[in-house]
């Protein structure tokens, strides 16, 4: 039993021996990319990117650890020198030289070991697995308004908001020079906090005027801002179109009912209605009536073809009645001329108009002229018919 | 005013009657009630009294009311018993009707002496009239049939005559439709132009009776008149016209056989008579009436003369009673044989009836 014993050990510590004789093993070199949080597995090395400490200097932090030992090196490397880790490859460690640094996220290194390490395996260390802290900010630029005539006023809100997971700090928002469509009331250049956590937002408004009559497009707002590591950000709000109608007046519609045919002596209605059908309100409206021919055949006798009102919004109406009555057969025109301002007072007019007809008068009871002879008649001739009827 | 009753009694003293209320309208056209009212010259009330309804309905100018229609029977078929027996039967209803229409100075009984209905009734009637209302005079104006018309009508004619004469009536005026055969047009036209012929007298005669006269003839005298000779007379009418404008010859052809509804020469037969003379003043002159009226006076005992002053042409009417009627007797000779030869009808028929029954005399029917 002993002696089987010993031939197992004598088998296995040549091997040992060999393998703790490493002076003569080849040295092997790999390159391979590495993102911030990720590693590679070399042997029972791990080579970690911690982080790009600076693109432009070349410099990046890596951690190298060994597993089941107590090797552990944190150490920031300049790109193009070698970096010896647990002795260097020369002593069976491992030798790091940073190729490239692409960006703040990604490197090419190459690393130098020995053959029997294998090749190098790709992994996601712990760091990687865990969120990484940063700001980010998010522009919105809005207005207040989609429908925008020349004349109005629009409000212009610019919202920031921060939705890393860091504070974004030194924020500070560059607004595009004014547009030129436009007439800048209050409020610009916009302003908003200079730091701002994690969910924190902020906003600014500014109000604006539309001036001149075109199709805009609404510059994009950028803001730059740091996280706690002075890097930099920049975030901007996507752009718009807005169009700026024409000015907004009101426009008058004079609608007159048609006027049924008038019995002499009789009465008749004339409905008006005045209409705004613009998209502005019109202000003091006067409405004059006019009969021609003035030969007093139609008298107005009730309500008045006249009229004011003092203002009608759009798209709204009024509406009056007046009563005529006919007094002279004949046909005849009702003129009706409406007189209105705008906000800037400025004198509109619009006229509309009405046949209206007064009948000839009717001699109805003339009728019972021949009708009450003839019935008397009949009456007579009947009595005597029955007086004789035998 | 004279309160007159007219009855037309039968068909043709309907028809008469109807002819009066016509002649009262004042024209002639059919539709004149319609569009017209009756002028009588006094209170005239007027009945129409017949056994046959058809005979009403044909009337045109007598209102409803005035057309009396004896029930149960549908004509008499001119046989006057039947007709007698009916009037007995009716008797109150038909005095009652006649009671309605008040008080009367004269009335009127026109009817045809041979009809049925006529015949049988008017005798009957100026009787009961003439106990009803004492006062009253109750003329008849009879009309005499065609001679040809029949025996049964010749025969009722003789004894409607002899009926009305033994009621005592107050005055018989006679019409002769044989006499009126002359009229020329058809039966209807000269039977309507008989009818308006008398209707035209009666009213002058009422008309002048009751009008204001120059030379007075009143109700009175129109009674004495219908009371000399026979008491039976008829009426002469005569028209002037631009023509014959003379009155000396009006009232002379008033009395010419063709201006008489009766056959008579009241020169030689007139008993009393009556002129009445209707015209303008310029036309009524005083020597032509006297002499006229003188000419007259000399062959009949006495003449009433009446003048009316009135606007048109001379109208002259006369009535005359006569002391003799030579048609009357020739009337009842013709009368009197038709009951003969009737008679003799009846027997032979009747023995032909006989000899023929004699045949089956001592038979029975065998079955």
């Amino acid at each position: 039993m002993w002696l089987i014993y010993l031939v197992i050990l004598a088998l296995l510590i040549p091997p040992a021996l060999a393998g703790s004789d490493d002076d003569d093993d080849e040295l092997v070199t790999q390159e391979f990319a590495l993102r911030v949080g990720h590693g590679v597995k070399i042997g029972d090395y791990r080579v970690e990117l911690i982080s790009v400490q600076s693109v432009r200097d070349g410099l990046i932090e890596v951690r190298v650890w060994k597993r089941i030992s107590d090797v552990e090196e944190w150490r920031v490397v300049q790109e193009h020198r070698e970096s010896n880790f647990d002795g260097g490859s020369e002593r069976g460690g491992i030798t790091l030289n940073v190729i490239e640094i692409f960006d703040e996220e990604s490197v090419s290194i190459a690393a130098e070991y020995r053959e029997d390490y294998g090749f190098p395996r790709s992994y996601i260390t712990e760091r990687g697995k865990a969120p990484k802290n940063y700001p980010q900010l998010e522009v919105v630029k809005s207005v207040d308004r989609s429908d925008i005539s020349v004349g109005d006023e629009v409000t212009v809100t610019i919202k920031v908001e921060n939705t890393g997971n860091d504070t974004a700090s030194d924020v500070a928002i560059f607004e595009s020079p004014p547009m030129s469509q436009f007439r800048y009331l209050s409020g610009y250049p916009p302003k908003i906090k200079n730091e701002l956590r994690p969910g924190e937002s902020d906003f600014a408004v500014y109000t604006i005027v539309a001036e001149t009559e075109s199709e805009v497009e609404v510059p994009v707002v950028v803001i730059n801002y740091v996280d706690d590591e002075q890097n930099m950000y920049t975030a901007s709000s996507g752009t718009f179109d807005i169009a700026i109608r024409s000015k907004r007046k009101p426009e008058l519609d004079l609608r007159v009912d048609q006027v049924s045919s008038i019995k002499h002596g009789g009465l008749g209605f004339v409905n008006v209605t005045v209409l705004n059908r613009g998209d502005a309100s019109a202000y003091r409206i006067e409405i004059h009536g006019d009969i021609s021919p003035s030969d007093g055949g139609i008298e107005v006798v009730g309500g008045g073809l006249d009229k004011s009102f003092f203002d009608i919004p759009p798209q709204k109406s009024e509406t009056y009645s007046a009563t005529v009555k006919g007094t002279r057969s004949g046909s005849y025109l009702i003129t009706l001329k409406v007189d209105y301002e705008d906000e800037d007072e400025i004198v509109m007019q619009k006229e509309a108009s009405v046949q209206a007809v007064v009948l000839e008068r009717e001699y109805k009871y003339l009728y019972y002229v021949p009708i009450i002879p003839a019935l008397v008649i009949a009456v007579w001739i009947f009595r005597r018919y029955k007086e004789y009827k035998y | 005013m004279l309160n007159v009753l007219m009855l037309g009694v039968g068909q043709c003293g309907n028809r008469i009657l109807d002819a009066v209320n016509r002649e009262a309208f004042g024209a002639s056209s059919k539709l004149s009630k319609y569009y017209s009212r009756q002028k009588f010259p006094s209170r005239v009330e007027t009945l129409a009294i017949n056994t046959a309804v058809n005979d009403l309905k044909e009337l045109k100018f007598t209102v409803a009311k005035d057309r009396l229609h004896v029930p149960n029977l549908h004509g008499v078929g001119a046989n006057r018993n039947v007709g007698k027996q009916g009037f007995w039967d009716n008797r109150d209803m038909i005095m009652e009707e006649v009671e309605k229409r008040g008080d009367f100075d004269i009335a009127f009984v026109m009817t045809s002496a041979s009809g049925g209905t006529g015949s049988s009734f008017a005798p009957l009637l100026i009787h009961e009239l003439k106990e009803q209302y004492k006062n009253i005079s109750v003329v008849a104006v009879v009309v005499l049939p065609f001679r040809e018309e029949g025996s049964l009508y010749l025969q009722n004619a003789a004894f409607s005559m002899r009926d009305i004469m033994e009621v005592e009536a107050d005055g018989v005026i006679l019409v002769d439709n044989q006499y009126l055969k002359r009229l020329s047009g058809d039966i209807q036209t000269a039977y309507d132009k008989i009818n308006n012929m008398v209707a035209e007298r009666i009213l002058f005669l009422i008309e002048s009776l009751d009008s204001e006269m120059l030379s007075v003839t009143d109700l009175g005298d129109f009674k004495t008149v219908m009371r000399g000779g026979l008491g039976m007379g008829t009426i002469g009418f005569y028209q002037a016209d631009k023509k014959t404008a003379s009155l000396t010859s009006a009232i002379q052809n008033s009395l010419k056989p063709g201006a008489l509804l009766y056959p008579a020469n009241a020169y030689e037969d007139g008993a009393r008579a009556m002129i009445i003379i209707q015209g303008s003043k310029e036309h009524l002159d005083v020597d032509e009436i006297t002499k006229s009226v003188e000419k007259l006076s000399t062959n009949i005992g006495q003449v009433f003369k009446g003048i009316v002053i009135k606007k048109g042409w001379p109208r002259v009417l006369t009535v005359f009673t006569l002391e003799q009627v030579p048609d009357l007797e020739l009337l009842y000779s013709q009368a009197a044989q038709a009951i003969q030869e009737e008679k003799g009808r009846k027997s032979r028929a009747k023995k032909q009836l006989d000899d023929a029954f004699a045949y089956i005399e001592d038979l029975e029917e065998v079955y």
